[in-house]
């Protein structure tokens, strides 16, 4: 099998079989066919695509507020007035805020950290939005009586998760978190013996 | 228990081996280099889910797949019959990126692993233990003579087998340490500030404190059985003992199994902050243990005979297998490798015993003559050669 980045293409094509080998998820051989097919494409499709990719590096802000990626600063959930303002869902990523909204089960407001506190990646707590977290809770007009900690249920997540309930408890704030055990519709059966275990262990009364 | 079906493709020298087992004695003769090791070490793979050696997983993949497929994969399927019902296991070691052909590498592959209970995708710690067995190595002698490493590795292969929580506080404590100590070597660095610890501190006594109580639960009977074993091996009747020694202050090493000790632990690891960050590494914890093997009161690996030291090896084995028996109620497996041509008549007899005790053990060897065919009455023999398993 040829090495599709060591092709005699044209030089044009080279690069921009390189430039999406570059993006996550996309093999030599993704790169090379998604490359032929914008060749081949009309050149108002190049543009699009082209422009999409200029605009969302240029009209793409952070939200000064909750540090969520949107188009205007504050963000439209930031500057929605029928969003509870008494509940902030702290999150790891931008995506995690469209996976919880997908499930219009929360109305409250987000903040977004950018990451989770790993030493080993060497990323810690000044690394991602804890002081901007905190900077919006301590403002005189902050109206958040309850902090729900909604980062992943793995290590780094769980160290984020107490690091900040660390520094949220002497505000008075309480702080809470995501619960963890059987996915809805599950099989008893094929459940994990740790998964099992958290479920039992943070078993609920029935109401 | 017995394995009572074994598939193998591609892997090592296996490319398609498909067998059934009956219970009882196996003997599998084979040339140097005919796959022994290797059909006794996927049978611990199935398991244990960790390579009985160190080395990639990538190597478990028989060249022929690698070199061939686009996708090269190795399959390692068992069923086991015992106390507990019957149970399929699959092991699915696969590459992780489509290698070109034609692009030949001496280096193996880096490998993924998958793993199935009853058919049905499971983690490690799930498959651990399903199938329980005891491996004899001529390598064994280094549990002796070599580094502590090689005798928690010796703790851990044993406990996950019969503990399912301790391979989830194993894994959980190894990622804990690594963020520790990248934290001790911020802090080092004064970059950081230490109560950024607190969570790590008490996430390695949680999981440490499952670790050293279940070592120091195993050491203290298996101190018992394999005196008992090296009492009827030995020709000197010297006496063995063996102890856990935990990598832990003065203070803390007694009282191990009592409650109370994930926060004792707790407690240590804030306490030792200080040199800790100095040193930018953990300096105590389950990490650091070892086991002390003492003749007679002397160190065993540095003042026993190599002859002495193997036995106290195959003590320790038969020990396991005693204590594998009185802990599930079900015996295991037993895997000898190429073991018996090393020992003399009388050792070699009473390893044989053991394998009678049991429901199902596979042998193998090199040598027609050792063990002889009337030293193992009813034995299955087999044939191993090119990769074929061969009934004879």
């Amino acid at each position: 099998m040829l090495d599709p980045l060591a092709t005699d293409s044209a030089p044009p094509i080279t690069r921009l079989v390189e430039a999406f080998h570059r993006l996550p998820g996309i093999g030599p051989k993704s790169a090379q066919r998604l490359a032929y097919h914008v060749l081949r494409a009309p050149a108002a499709e190049a543009h699009a695509l082209a422009d999409a990719l200029v605009a969302v590096k240029e009209q793409i802000v952070l939200c000064a507020h909750c540090q969520n990626v949107a188009e205007q600063n504050p963000c439209r959930i930031c500057q929605d007035t029928g969003r509870d303002r008494t509940v902030v869902c702290v999150v790891e990523e931008p995506l995690d805020v469209v996976a919880i909204e997908r499930t219009h089960g929360f109305r409250g407001l987000f903040h977004v950290l950018h990451g989770v506190i790993s030493p080993s990646d060497n990323v810690g707590p000044e690394d991602i939005k804890i002081a901007e977290l905190l900077a919006r809770l301590r403002d005189v007009d902050t109206e958040v009586t309850e902090v729900i900690v909604a980062t992943n249920p793995n290590l780094e997540g769980e160290a984020t998760a107490m690091y900040i309930s660390r520094l949220l408890r002497p505000l008075g704030i309480r702080v809470t978190r995501l619960a963890s055990g059987l996915p809805a519709g599950a099989d008893l059966e094929y459940a994990d013996n740790l998964t099992l275990g958290r479920a039992l262990e943070f078993r609920q009364e029935v109401r | 228990m017995r394995l009572s079906h074994l598939a193998l493709t591609h892997v090592r020298s296996f490319e398609h081996l498909d067998m059934d087992f009956e219970p009882g004695v196996h003997v599998v003769y084979g040339e140097n280099g005919s796959g022994k090791t290797n059909l006794l070490e996927a049978i611990a793979l199935l398991s244990t889910a960790r390579r009985a050696r160190a080395g990639r997983d990538g190597e478990l993949i028989s060249w022929t797949a690698l070199a061939e497929d686009p996708l090269p994969a190795a399959q390692l399927s068992a069923r086991i019959d015992g106390a507990a019902g019957s149970t399929t296991l699959d092991i699915t070691v696969m590459t992780r990126a489509v290698r070109d052909a034609g692009t030949a590498s001496t280096e193996p592959p880096a490998a993924s692993r998958r793993f199935r209970v009853n058919g049905v995708a499971r983690r490690a710690s799930d498959l651990i233990g399903r199938l329980r067995t005891v491996l004899f190595s001529v390598d064994d002698v280094g549990l002796v003579d070599g580094a502590p490493a090689a005798r928690r590795r010796f703790l851990d292969v044993t406990i996950s087998q019969l503990e399912p929580l301790y391979v989830r506080a194993l894994q959980r404590y190894g990622r804990v340490l690594v963020q520790r100590n990248s934290l001790l070597k911020r802090l080092q660095e004064r970059r950081g500030d230490a109560g950024e610890l607190d969570f790590w501190d008490q996430e390695a006594a949680t999981a440490g404190a499952v670790l050293v109580r279940a070592r120091a639960e195993l050491l203290s009977r298996l101190d018992e059985l394999a005196s008992d074993s090296h009492r009827d091996l030995s020709t000197k009747g010297e006496q063995l003992r063996i102890a856990y020694e935990p990598a832990l202050p003065d203070d803390l090493r007694e009282g191990l199994c009592e409650p109370g000790l994930d926060s004792r632990l707790a407690a240590m690891f804030r306490a030792t902050r200080p040199l800790d960050i100095r040193r930018a590494m953990t300096l105590h914890g389950p990490h650091r243990d070892d086991i002390a093997m003492l003749l007679d009161g002397h160190a065993a690996g540095s003042f026993a005979s190599r002859g002495e030291q193997r036995t106290l090896a195959l003590a320790l084995r038969l020990g396991e297998v005693a204590l594998s028996r009185e802990r599930t109620g079900d015996a295991p497996v037993l895997l000898l490798d190429d073991v018996l041509s090393e020992l003399d008549v009388r050792r070699r007899a009473r390893v044989v015993a053991a394998a009678y005790e049991v429901d199902q053990v596979f042998i193998t060897t090199p040598d027609e003559d050792r063990p002889r065919i009337e030293e193992l009455p009813g034995a299955r023999r087999y044939a191993l050669e090119g990769g074929t398993l061969t009934p004879r």
